[in-house]
């Protein structure tokens, strides 16, 4: 009884001397790195497109055209930058009736469409703005903005083929960045 | 800056009224620092803080508010997985009014749930600081927060092994001690 008692301390005490290096937990201590001197920042020089009255099934465009709004990159890091819509909602009552923001620029029943522009970017011309973060301007290809670069750009409208009338409509298009 | 884009609709049949736009020349600026933040050896259970400081730029006071941003997997940086879960970040203040031409300090915790299965992961989530405000084109700036964990993950067959090594261990022992025992 004796030789199993202490064989199987002796074979605990091995194993447990062998093993708990592995089992052990990392100790390494909590490093925050912050890239500090990095300030991420864009601005927009207009921010308003005030429509008054509009028809259904009508195109708008802002005026002028792809040169209305200048947007610059201001901090001091590399941005990838996307843009992103979102539905039209009745200012009165919000849940009740909107104008679904459609996914390539078309419009429809209570459907509208937005596009966007950029001045110079005459390979994707106008380019439909959806209610997925999609870029603004073309990083893909490893072409991010810098600081001190400017982009303008111009919007443009499509109203619902039909919608309930003598309802203001708001909506909201969100430009944003991230450290390329 | 107060007013939205109106559109008033009319009935599709109706006359087709178009009131001329009226361009303004509203400015909208804003910074936030750092752009990146990385956590590095952070155990399971533990939690770390830093600062964002948010600049606003304008000549009038803003407030603004902090969200999380899962990126899609194409935004992320290499070898960085999606973050479990929004909840384990925490903000000191999910609004803050930040005064004309002035900056403030947003504490920003991130707290991981004391589970070996959190261990040895680089997860990768975005801080999303918007500016507070109704018209048609609004600004958000996303910050990168890069989180690894430490430590190992349970390991079953090291466990295993380590119980088939006491087994095999007690079983030599109890023979070698019984062998010599045994009287010559």
């Amino acid at each position: 009884m004796k030789a199993v008692i202490t064989s199987i301390v002796v074979a605990i005490i091995l194993a447990l001397i062998f093993s708990l290096p592995a089992l052990a937990q990392d100790s390494d201590a909590i490093t925050i790195t912050m890239t500090g001197v990095n300030d991420i920042s864009i601005s927009l020089d207009k921010t308003q497109w005030p429509l008054g009255n509009v028809a259904s099934n009508t195109e708008y465009a802002t005026s002028p055209a792809i040169e209305w709004c200048t947007l610059t990159v201001e901090g001091n890091c590399n941005v990838n930058i996307f843009i992103v819509g979102e539905d039209a909602e009745w200012i009165d009552n919000p849940g009740a009736y909107k104008w679904t923001l459609s996914n390539d620029g078309t419009n429809g029943e209570n459907v509208y469409g937005l596009k966007f522009r950029i001045s110079g970017d005459t390979a994707r011309g106008y380019v439909p703005i959806t209610k997925t973060e999609g870029e603004f301007w073309p990083y893909g290809d490893g072409s991010s903005l810098a600081p001190g670069d400017t982009k303008q750009f111009g919007l443009k409208l499509l109203t619902p083929t039909y919608f309930v009338g003598s309802r203001q409509m708001q909506t909201q298009i969100t430009i944003s960045a991230v450290a390329a | 800056m107060i007013g939205r884009i109106k559109l008033a609709g009319l009935i599709a049949a109706a006359l087709l009224i178009f009131l001329p736009s009226f361009t303004s020349a509203q400015d909208f600026s804003f910074g936030v620092s750092p752009d990146e933040v990385r956590i590095d050896s952070l155990p399971p259970g533990e939690a770390a803080e830093f600062e964002l400081t948010i600049h606003n730029k304008e000549e009038l006071a803003r407030n603004f508010t902090i969200t999380t941003f899962q990126p899609p997997e194409e935004e992320r940086r290499e070898g960085r997985a999606e973050s479990p879960d929004d909840s384990w970040i925490s903000f000191s203040s999910q609004e803050i009014e930040v005064p004309a031409n002035s900056a403030a300090n947003v504490t920003v915790a991130v707290a991981i749930p004391r589970d070996q299965k959190w261990a040895g992961e680089d997860w990768e989530i975005w801080l999303g600081v918007d500016a507070e405000s109704s018209d048609l084109l609004a600004v958000r700036l996303y910050v990168r927060l890069l989180v690894s964990t430490s430590g190992t993950k349970f390991n079953a067959g090291l466990v295993a092994g380590i119980v088939v090594g006491i087994i095999l261990l007690g079983c030599g022992g109890y023979y070698y001690f019984r062998r010599k025992a045994k009287p010559e």
